[in-house]
């Protein structure tokens, strides 16, 4: 992973950590699945994390990924904004 | 089709001015409180913008008895109180009434927030009569949608201090959703939420009633309704959904609705895990939900998502949907623990 979507994950895990209400995803590890028993991102924690995306990077996630498989990991989550910020 | 009406205090809700009569506080406006009250029957909100200490809610809480969803108060912008206020309760701003009697106040409103409508409250009181505060039909849940809101605000102070995950809050609250086949008294509620939802709603099409008459006598589909309860309060139905059995094929379910009220209260994911799971004890190979693919309905599309459906980008109808589908072998989305289906199907 290059330093950009480095950095970008670190910013990520902090607005999953926010948004969720969990503090500990602070140090969520990048190849861990954000839906289901992963981060168990939900439709709302989902929502709110791709709303602040796109204030915070510009990205909008969710007009250019029908599918949403960005928000498979954490990392593929922070590849797909760091190519496009 | 307006949800909440935003109200003025002084000189509005009031007759006087609060913080001007502390000895004999103003009593509330007749014609206005009556306005009020048959738009509190007709399921409508009302929230608070005052430039006015929070004593001044409380106040008109108690002297008008209406329940206010929520209060601004303080010396702030009326715009950006009534934009917290629409967030908060996330109702777009043009469902919402705003009623000052200050013209300052009201250009400001109306030239920040357009799309917001913004009335003297000489209109106000004539409001009952305008189709944009006559709602077409009137359900129970409807009508005590202001209850709910309390509720809700109730639940959300104890979640905001509560340390965990969001499925152990649920647990904590004594979440209850309840699955079950669509009756012919929930087709007014059916109705009314093909018609309000547009955040969580896949098809994206209003359902007459006669529509739901025709889907409940039908052998080729089924009507589910969704229930929400929690300790805090009763959400009654929230949700729905309509499925076409054709046979021992793909499952085919045409809508799949659920009230923005039960955004985050687990409700969703445990339809569409339902969906899947009762597909695959039919016999189906597979489960296929046409949605529509809007910026709007960015919280369905992440449910779906969620449950393991995809859709083919390059496979968009010219008026916008896509089919997100899913093979129903191996392993399934798991139902959440708080998940019922009393008498349901599969």
């Amino acid at each position: 992973m290059s330093g950009s979507a480095g950095a970008v994950a670190d910013r990520l895990r902090l607005i999953l950590a926010e948004v969720a209400g969990r503090p500990e995803f602070a140090c969520l590890p990048d190849e861990t699945a954000l839906f289901g028993s992963g981060a168990g991102l939900d439709s709302l924690t989902g929502t709110l994390l791709l709303r602040r995306i796109q204030r915070e990077f510009g990205v909008d996630v969710a007009a250019e990924d029908m599918n949403l498989d960005a928000l498979e990991t954490l990392g593929t989550l922070a590849a797909f904004v760091a190519e496009r910020s | 089709m307006i949800k909440c009406v935003v109200w003025d205090i002084d000189n509005t809700l009031l007759d006087g001015v609060f913080l001007e009569s502390p000895g004999q506080l103003p009593a509330p406006d007749a014609a206005l409180l009556a306005a009020a009250r048959e738009l509190s029957e007709r399921g409508i909100l009302h929230a608070l913008a005052s430039r006015n200490p929070p004593e001044a809610a409380r106040y008109v809480q108690q002297a008008t008895g209406l329940q206010f969803a929520a209060a601004e108060l303080g010396w702030d912008s009326k715009a950006d109180a009534v934009g917290r206020i629409a967030a908060s309760l996330e109702i777009a701003a043009d469902a919402i009434a705003f009623v000052d009697d200050d013209m300052l106040e009201r250009a400001e409103v109306a030239a920040a927030l357009p799309e917001v409508l913004v009335l003297s409250p000489e209109d106000a009181a004539q409001a009952p009569d305008w189709p944009d505060f006559s709602p077409p039909v009137l359900t129970d849940e409807g009508r005590r949608r202001g209850e709910m809101y309390q509720a809700r605000l109730r639940r959300q102070a104890e979640a905001a201090s509560f340390g965990g995950s969001r499925e152990e809050f649920l647990r904590h609250a004594g979440t209850r959703i309840s699955i079950a086949p669509a009756r012919l008294q929930d087709i007014p509620r059916l109705h009314e939420l093909s018609v309000r939802t547009h955040q969580l709603n896949s098809g994206g099409a209003a359902l007459t009633e006669d529509d739901l008459r025709a889907l409940l006598s039908s052998p080729a589909e089924k009507v589910v309704t969704v229930a929400l309860a929690d300790d805090f309060g009763d959400d009654g139905l929230v949700g729905g959904a309509v499925i076409d059995r054709n046979g021992p094929g793909p499952w085919l379910v045409p809508v799949v609705m659920m009230s923005c009220r039960a955004l985050g209260r687990g409700v969703l994911d445990a339809l569409l895990a339902w969906i899947c799971r009762a597909a695959a004890a039919d016999g189906a190979s597979s489960l296929a939900v046409p949605c529509l693919v809007t910026g709007r309905n960015v919280p369905m599309r992440l449910a779906l998502a969620a449950a393991g459906l995809r859709a083919d980008p390059g496979e968009v109808s010219p008026d916008g949907r896509a089919v997100f589908s899913r093979s129903l072998d191996g392993p399934l989305p798991r139902l959440p623990p708080f998940l019922s289906v009393p008498g349901g199907p599969a």
